[in-house]
């Protein structure tokens, strides 16, 4: 029997200032193991592994999908209308239709090949690519972000 | 299934309902008990459906019985310590802390005195132990919780609560085409009504209360004649 028990910390251990985490832990599994033999011989197995298809909701509010109560109609109390307000933005929100789009699938498809694929080709092209030419495209390369982009002035219906 | 009137009684087995459970997960409202794997009535009324899988009886009652989240309107009845006892309709009393309102600290209490009305959440129900409200969210903030002031409180059953928090309410719309107001419904059968003049907001409850007889069905009807007893 004592070579199956689990090795325990003496309490003298325990009661070191560095193990007091440690000391919580093993108290709180000590109450665990009690608690469940004491209700081990109450418990079936059916009651530990049952799953159920029944979901209890015992407020009426959830089940209805009733709004908030507290409401105020032509400007009678702003402070709740304002919030009734952002309510209902959020609401509407998820239920947005789709912007309409400025860009085609097709011409977004386009220019997104049309930068993305030379960028793939460079790539493996850099593997077979000289060192010679390697830093000449690296200096090009330089130079060119050397260039600052001049700040453009947004339109004014962007935001 | 049909929302029609499809009236259960308590003890009645409901096996329309464990059909649907054997396919997919449901919820079980108010007035439906399981017991084992069958599902049984536990109060006298139409059962309701709502999509996709709730089901619930929709009973007349009164007495409010308390549910974690819902909104209700209290009556202020003692401090008590850390605590005000709170009124809300149940067979319990609920408490309310007084750190549990919009910037409270315990040095800054809330000025709260028997007999105001609170507009709250609640935060725990279980028949063991008395309910707890607050008035602020998650985040700390009030929102719409918290005192009402001036106004008129009346009492009303659970049912005619509900009603008006339907979505798309016909009746609260009616009464907004007749004037300005506002109003809080607590599901616990508790409405606090405030118009612009005293006989504004009291033709206002008398027109709410006029509603109580209304079914589902007919509100229509009726809305179209809240303006006559507005008047009256």
């Amino acid at each position: 029997m004592p070579s199956k028990m689990k090795p325990r910390l003496s309490r003298g251990v325990l009661d070191m200032k560095f193990m007091q985490r440690t000391k919580l832990k093993v108290a709180k599994e000590d109450d665990d193991e009690q608690s469940r033999a004491l209700y081990s011989n109450e418990l079936n197995t059916k009651m530990l592994n049952s799953n159920s298809n029944f979901i209890i909701e015992p407020s009426y509010a959830i089940c209805e999908g009733l709004i908030d109560g507290r409401l105020s109609f032509r400007g009678m109390n702003p402070e709740i209308e304002r919030l009734m307000e952002l309510e209902q933005v959020e609401k509407d929100g998820k239920s947005r239709p789709e912007q309409p789009k400025e860009v085609t699938d097709q011409e977004m498809v386009e220019t997104y090949y049309a930068n993305q694929a030379p960028a793939a080709s460079k790539t493996m092209g850099k593997k077979f690519s000289t060192k010679n030419e390697f830093h000449k495209r690296k200096s090009n390369e330089q130079q060119r972000l050397h260039k600052k982009g001049q700040f453009k002035k947004p339109r004014q219906d962007d935001e | 299934m049909s929302s029609a009137l499809n009236i259960v009684m308590p003890g009645e087995r409901i096996t329309a309902v464990e059909d649907v459970a054997k396919g997919k997960r449901i919820i079980l409202g108010p007035g439906l008990r399981r017991v084992n794997d069958t599902v049984v009535a536990s109060k006298a009324g139409p059962l309701k459906h709502r999509e996709p899988n709730t089901f619930w009886v929709d009973n007349y009652q009164r007495r409010y019985v308390p549910a974690r989240g819902d909104l209700i309107i209290g009556i202020i009845k003692a401090k008590s310590g850390d605590v005000y006892r709170v009124d809300i309709g149940s067979a319990d009393s609920a408490s309310i802390s007084y750190l549990a309102f919009e910037a409270a600290t315990k040095k800054n209490r809330p000025d709260l005195n028997p007999g105001d009305l609170l507009y709250a959440r609640v935060l725990n129900a279980s028949p063991d132990i008395e309910p707890e409200l607050v008035c602020v969210n998650s985040n700390g903030k009030r929102g719409k919780l918290g005192l009402l002031q001036d106004g008129f409180f009346f009492k009303c059953s659970l049912n005619l609560g509900r009603l008006l928090l339907r979505e798309n309410c016909p009746a609260l719309k009616a009464l907004t085409e007749k004037l300005p107001y506002e109003i809080a419904v607590g599901v616990n059968g508790r409405i606090w009504v405030k118009a612009h003049s005293a006989a504004e907001t009291v033709g206002l409850a008398n027109a709410i209360l006029s509603l109580e007889q209304a079914g589902h069905s007919e509100i229509d009807k009726v809305c179209d004649n809240l303006g006559d007893v507005l008047q009256a």
